[in-house]
């Protein structure tokens, strides 16, 4: 019997059928200044880390909550108060998702390419894709913020983005987001109606804000906006960060644990 | 209320807290006190490294110290993340199994034998030499 040599196989995978057309010669790859760099977008690109306190509002002010989820919010502060916080997907290392990663406490690096804001977050390895319209166009390339809307997505951790610039600010708007994702690590609660309004701007060279509108009609009673600033570390470098490796800390339902202490 | 036990929360949570009390001390950002840790009263460990775990979440030094009738005991210790203490001067290098350290710790309220790192104070009889990253 003949064994199928691997030149063999790469020799039928790559040749082509009797009678097919040649396959289309692909385009010459665009320069790579093309590809990570935008000369058309201001730059807000860089290495930036949050300051101020993890919460969503520095201040702990939260937004006025609406029927079952300000009962929501009162049984989670509860459970936080008592040393054992409840209904945290990050419990069990699932991602934190959004508006949670606007307020984590580690890095993350903004690159911008030609219609497209990528974040790539130092916390979990998370990466948000952010299709950015024309100034003034209020679209990504994902279509109108509308139709983005109305579209029948499934709910996800991060949601769905779409960005423009409208001056020096890009502004991103982002829907379709799980309802089990909390808003900082106090437990507050959002709806699946949510709908966040990030506005990026550099303050100055070394300063990054980010104006975060939460609009959650089921759960709030008015949108609820803060203010955040990021400061640029130009010398560091992301790294690697597996919530799983070794997490000693895992919680139960009633958000109970062990110490982490090891037994023997 | 109730002081938050840090261990019993959730690993984003704590390391939040961990920063914080790493890098201010006591935060003014959290009105929760933040431990499990007995913040009020570190205690100075001295013992021999175990095991180095150079991981995250977490990562955690195991520590054989003698006990005061004899025999040894085992500590639980239990730092930030990988990320945090590189950017503080740390490598994996940074201890091994059968180094001499000595360790300020903020023990576990409830006794259990582990606390959370406040300060490596000594290496095998030198102050650690950690530089940090800015």
């Amino acid at each position: 019997m003949t064994r199928l040599t691997g030149a063999m196989l790469t020799l039928l995978l790559t040749a082509p059928l009797p009678g097919a057309a040649a396959p289309p010669v692909p385009a010459p790859a665009p320069a790579l200044t093309e590809l990570y760099a935008d000369a058309r977008q201001p730059d807000i690109s860089g290495l930036w880390l949050l300051t101020g306190a993890f919460y969503f509002a520095p201040d702990r002010s939260v937004p006025e909550l609406l029927g079952e989820y300000k009962a929501l919010y009162a049984r989670r502060m509860q459970a936080f108060d008592a040393g054992h916080p409840i209904d945290d997907v990050t419990a069990d290392c699932l991602p934190a998702g959004m508006p949670h990663m606007d307020v984590v406490p580690y890095p993350f690096e903004i690159m911008q390419t030609p219609g497209r804001v990528t974040i790539l977050y130092e916390y979990d390895s998370v990466v948000r894709r952010i299709p950015v319209g024309p100034t003034g166009s209020g679209t990504g390339d994902s279509g109108t913020a509308a139709s983005a809307a109305a579209a029948d997505v499934d709910p996800s951790y991060y949601g769905v983005s779409a960005g423009h610039w409208e001056g020096d600010t890009l502004i991103v708007e982002t829907r379709h987001i799980r309802a089990d994702t909390q808003v900082d690590f106090s437990g507050l609660p959002h709806s699946d109606a949510l709908t966040i309004t990030e506005r990026f701007r550099r303050k100055d060279a070394t300063t990054l804000e980010n104006r975060i509108t939460l609009d959650d009609p089921k759960a709030y009673a008015a949108p609820f906006t803060v203010t955040r600033l990021y400061r640029l570390h130009p010398r560091w470098k992301i790294a690697e960060y597996s919530c799983s490796e070794n997490n000693r800390n895992r919680t139960d339902a009633q958000g109970r644990t062990s110490s982490g202490v090891a037994e023997r | 209320m109730q002081p938050v036990r840090i261990c019993s929360l959730p690993p984003l949570l704590r390391a939040a807290l961990i920063v914080i009390s790493g890098l201010a001390g006591a935060a003014a950002s959290a009105h929760h006190s933040f431990a499990m840790y007995d913040r009020e009263h570190p205690v100075t460990i001295a013992g021999e490294v175990r095991e180095f775990q150079w991981t995250n979440p977490h990562v955690w030094i195991q520590v054989l110290v003698p006990k005061p009738g004899g025999g040894m005991e085992e500590w639980s210790v239990e730092c930030t993340s990988v990320n945090y203490l590189t950017r503080w001067g740390w490598t994996r290098h940074t201890l091994t199994p059968g180094d001499k350290v000595a360790l300020k710790v903020y023990p576990l309220k409830d006794g259990s034998k582990g606390g959370s790192l406040a300060e490596l104070t000594s290496i095998n009889g030198r102050a650690p030499n950690l530089v940090r990253q800015e």
